[in-house]
This record gives C-alpha cells, sequence and structure tokens, in this order.
C-alpha cells in the first residue's frame, strides 16, 4: 500500500502531504520498506529512462511497554478492601499481549495487602465493575493491545486484621511483554507481529509501577476475631478421637482509631466435648473457673473472659482446652 | 489451439527478458540497495558501520544507496537519478540539507532552505527534512564505462 502511494507521487505527481499518521511508536511492525530509483538521461539526442531493482525491508517488532499508576494519591482501605488502578501502554509498534504480576511486599509497608485479584477495564470507563471486566487469573497474559493504546487494570486488595489509622503500603504492579523481556536488542526471531522478528526495546520490553494504600477505618475501631484449635489425642498424635484434647485459641485484635470498652470473649463448649476444668487462661496466664474477681468463667456450656477496655493496635488471646467425649 | 498459443507467448517473453532487454535497449544500469547504519562508539570516536538489514525497528537509521554504470558504448548527458521516499522514512537532516530535494512529490525541487510547505490551516511556512517526498542527484556526462553511487540516509518512523 505504501509503495503504491508512492509511485503514484512519482509518476502522476500527486500532492499528498501528511497523509501518514505516525505513530508514537513508529512504523506498525510488518510494514514493508520498499525502494526504488528512477534515472532519466538523454543519449545521442534522445530522452531515455531507467528504473533500478526494488530492494524490500520488512519492519521488525519492537517490545515496548509502560505502567503507570492512575490513582491521584494513596487509596484509602478499610474492612471492604479497595481497588488500585493502573494503565498498561503499549509502547512498542506491534500488537502484544503484556504478563502481569503484582508484588505487596514493598520495604517499608506498615502491612502487605492481599490481593484479590487483576482485572482488565475491558468497558473503558476507568472503573472497575465486577461481574463485567475481565479477571485474569494467575498466568495468563492481558489480551492483545494495540501499539500506543493502553489497558486500564485494577488491583484489588482486602486489609489483613491489626492494622490502624494511617498504616500505609504499598504494592507495584509489572508489566511484561509476553513474547519476552531482556536486555535492549535481544531478538526473538520470527515471533514479531507482522511476521518478522521480535526485538526488546529501550524499556526492556517490561516496567512497574507503584500503587499506595492508605487504611482509614472511617474513625470506629473493628474488633477482630481469630479461633483456632490444636489436637493431641492421647496416642501422641493429632486426631480428635474420644480422649484427645483440643485446646482453642482465640485471637482478639483491636484496629482502628481509639479504644473499645467493654469488651468481652465468650464460647460456647462444642457439643461432643467436655470442657477440662481449671484450663482457661488469658495471655498465658491462668484464669480461675470461678466468677470471681479475675477476668474469665468457665463451665460445661461455656467461657467468658472480659477484656474491658482495649485500645487500637492491641491484641489479647483466650485459651481454653476441651476433651472430645 | 488454446495450448499452442500459450507455448509462442511463452517462447516470446523467454527471449525478452528484463535482463537481456536492459543489455540491449538500456546504455545505463541502476542498482538499488538498503544498509542498515550501526553507530559504534570505540575509545570516544564514532565510526558507522553499514550492515545489511536483518533486524530493522522504529527509530533505525538505513541508507537507500543507488548505483549507476555506463554499460553502453555513448556517453550520456544529463544523468538523473530520481529515489522516492519511502512513507515510513523520514530523511536525515544531514541527507534533506545536503541534496537537491523535492516536498511535493516531485514537482518543485531545491534547497530544502528554499522550499516551503502549506500547512492545514492554509499557512506557508519552511519545509522541513520529514516533508521531503524525493531525492535526486543529478549527473551531466557519463562516459562509457562511468560508474558510481549516490545515496542518502533516512531514519525508520
Amino acid at each position: 500500500m505504501i509503495k503504491n502511494s508512492h509511485y503514484l507521487l512519482a509518476t502522476v505527481a500527486v500532492v499528498s502531504l501528511g497523509a501518514t499518521p505516525a505513530l508514537a511508536a513508529g512504523v506498525l511492525a510488518g510494514t514493508d520498506i520498499e525502494n526504488t530509483a528512477t534515472a532519466t538521461y538523454q543519449i545521442g539526442g534522445s530522452p531515455g529512462a531507467v528504473d533500478s531493482n526494488t530492494v524490500t525491508i520488512r519492519v521488525d517488532e519492537v517490545l515496548n511497554v509502560s505502567v503507570t499508576t492512575l490513582d491521584s494519591g494513596s487509596v484509602a482501605i478499610d474492612g471492604t478492601g479497595a481497588v488500585l488502578t493502573f494503565s498498561v501502554t503499549n509502547e512498542g509498534n506491534g500488537p502484544e499481549a503484556f504478563d502481569l504480576t503484582v508484588l505487596e511486599s514493598i520495604g517499608g509497608n506498615d502491612f502487605n495487602a492481599n490481593v484479590t485479584f487483576v482485572a482488565v477495564d475491558t468497558n473503558n470507563n476507568g472503573i472497575y465493575d465486577p461481574g463485567s471486566d475481565l479477571i485474569l487469573t494467575t498466568g495468563v497474559s492481558t489480551p492483545s493491545v494495540d501499539p500506543d493504546d493502553a489497558l486500564t487494570v485494577f488491583v484489588g486488595v482486602s486489609l489483613p486484621g491489626g492494622q490502624t489509622d494511617s498504616d500505609a503500603s504499598q504494592l507495584r504492579l509489572t508489566a511484561e511483554a509476553a513474547t519476552g523481556t531482556g536486555a535492549p536488542g535481544t531478538s526473538f526471531a520470527g515471533q514479531g507481529a507482522g511476521g518478522g522478528d521480535a526485538v526488546v526495546g529501550a524499556t526492556g520490553a517490561d516496567d512497574d509501577d507503584l500503587g499506595a494504600l492508605i487504611v482509614s477505618l472511617g474513625g470506629s475501631p473493628l474488633v477482630a476475631l481469630t479461633k483456632s484449635a490444636t489436637v493431641a489425642d492421647p496416642f501422641g498424635g493429632t486426631q480428635p478421637i474420644p480422649g484427645a484434647i483440643v485446646t482453642y485459641s482465640i485471637l482478639a485484635t483491636v484496629s482502628g482509631t481509639g479504644s473499645v470498652d467493654l469488651l468481652t470473649v465468650s464460647d460456647a463448649i462444642p457439643a461432643g466435648t467436655t470442657y477440662v476444668p481449671g484450663s482457661l487462661a488469658l495471655d498465658s496466664g491462668s484464669l480461675t473457673d470461678a466468677a470471681d474477681t479475675d477476668a474469665g468463667e468457665a463451665n460445661g456450656s461455656g467461657i467468658s473472659v472480659d477484656l474491658g477496655s482495649v485500645t487500637s493496635g492491641a491484641s489479647h488471646t483466650v485459651e481454653f482446652d476441651v476433651e472430645v467425649n | 489451439m488454446k495450448n499452442m498459443t500459450f507455448t509462442a507467448a511463452l517462447l516470446v517473453a523467454c527471449f525478452t527478458s528484463p535482463a537481456m532487454a536492459q543489455a540491449a535497449e538500456r546504455p545505463v544500469t541502476l542498482d538499488s540497495d538498503m544498509k542498515l547504519e550501526r553507530i559504534v562508539e570505540e575509545n570516544g570516536n564514532r565510526t558507522t558501520l553499514l550492515v545489511d538489514p536483518e533486524v530493522v525497528v522504529p527509530g533505525d537509521r538505513l541508507q537507500f544507496v543507488t548505483r549507476y554504470n555506463n554499460v553502453g558504448n555513448e556517453t550520456v548527458n544529463d544523468f538523473v537519478i530520481t529515489n522516492p521516499v519511502p512513507n515510513s522514512i523520514r530523511v536525515t537532516d544531514d541527507s534533506a540539507n545536503e541534496l537537491e530535494v523535492s516536498v511535493d512529490g516531485g514537482v518543485n525541487w531545491g534547497k530544502l532552505a528554499d522550499l516551503t510547505v502549506t500547512d492545514e490551516e492554509g499557512v506557508v511556512q519552511p519545509a522541513g527534512a520529514d516533508d521531503v517526498t524525493h531525492v535526486r542527484w543529478s549527473i551531466a556526462e557519463l562516459v562509457p564505462g562511468a560508474a558510481g553511487q549516490v545515496q542518502y540516509s533516512g531514519i525508520v518512523e
């Protein structure tokens, strides 16, 4: 096509300026560059003309990508989680898919967020739409991105327990050209868009950027309870068989701003088990079973420990044993 | 009948192959070539190597070479080699300023500094290297056996 339009220019001298929309990323991979020279002359008083042979070379694919956060500052996160937004731009000259990875653990983090999903903004509205935007499962590349086009990528995160307001965290989104990455100039024979080779560009065919989170729990403290159990059977194993002792551990964590008052942790003794008298403990210190001056009481139906006033950031562990009947 | 006609046509085609026609009718041959310019820096000295363009990407510099040779027995006059610039190529500033160029598809010719273009709003502007559509070289006389080459450099857009 390009060739033909130039022949037109040369032969009938049609003036057509600025007709080639140049991409920022350059000529599209697979484009042929063709060259033919022409000569005119006089010989023995008569005009003559001659064309050269035509030389053709194909433009190869250059692999370049940029990643930029689209969030103007730290994104607030609370118990319902948060969504970070990035753009991934194909700075190369051929359609290319990208492999995305997220690193939650960044030096200086107060906490590391839990990544719940990575999604592509398929309807291009800049807002994560659950159920309609494309969730990328691990190991799956993005859809192909045209040269100069950008994908909006969402990273969904949840807040691990135990954080307080203003705790900060960053995570890093990295995009790598699916064809390959490496030192600039590294080439992948025959793997370029348009049938040529693919060559790693100045970016190394990968890029990354950081997104930032800040905990904002809306002023009210948040209480999280995490219960776990360990089993010791009479034979030295961990089977919950009759006679086995199950130790329950309840971790109570307060996050957010301020403190909570009158915090009481209570739990029922599970059916089919019997409370082991005298096993109740708070932060590794024994409590009596009786309803008396210490914080705890226990009987055959359940346990209860009064933690009183607990400030944000503090945590307490309540433990008790039951025997499997 | 149809087959016989086809055979006859093929024979004619063989006897007038392009090479033979050129040798018989054209006193001058033109040979076009493209090379990739690779700048090598060694001990602070920069040299440009010309290599075969195996891998070409946007930003690369190509050299468009045309070799000519008067293979006939007569002197050729007013010899002008014209090279249209491919769409994906921007002529380098050096070549654009040095050569005789056209910025309007080969209608008007001159030094780049003397040429103008009209922009979309109808304003006349000095022409730039990226406006060049054609380059050409003029040689007054080519005696029999005279040969040489001309070239310009362009950047893959």
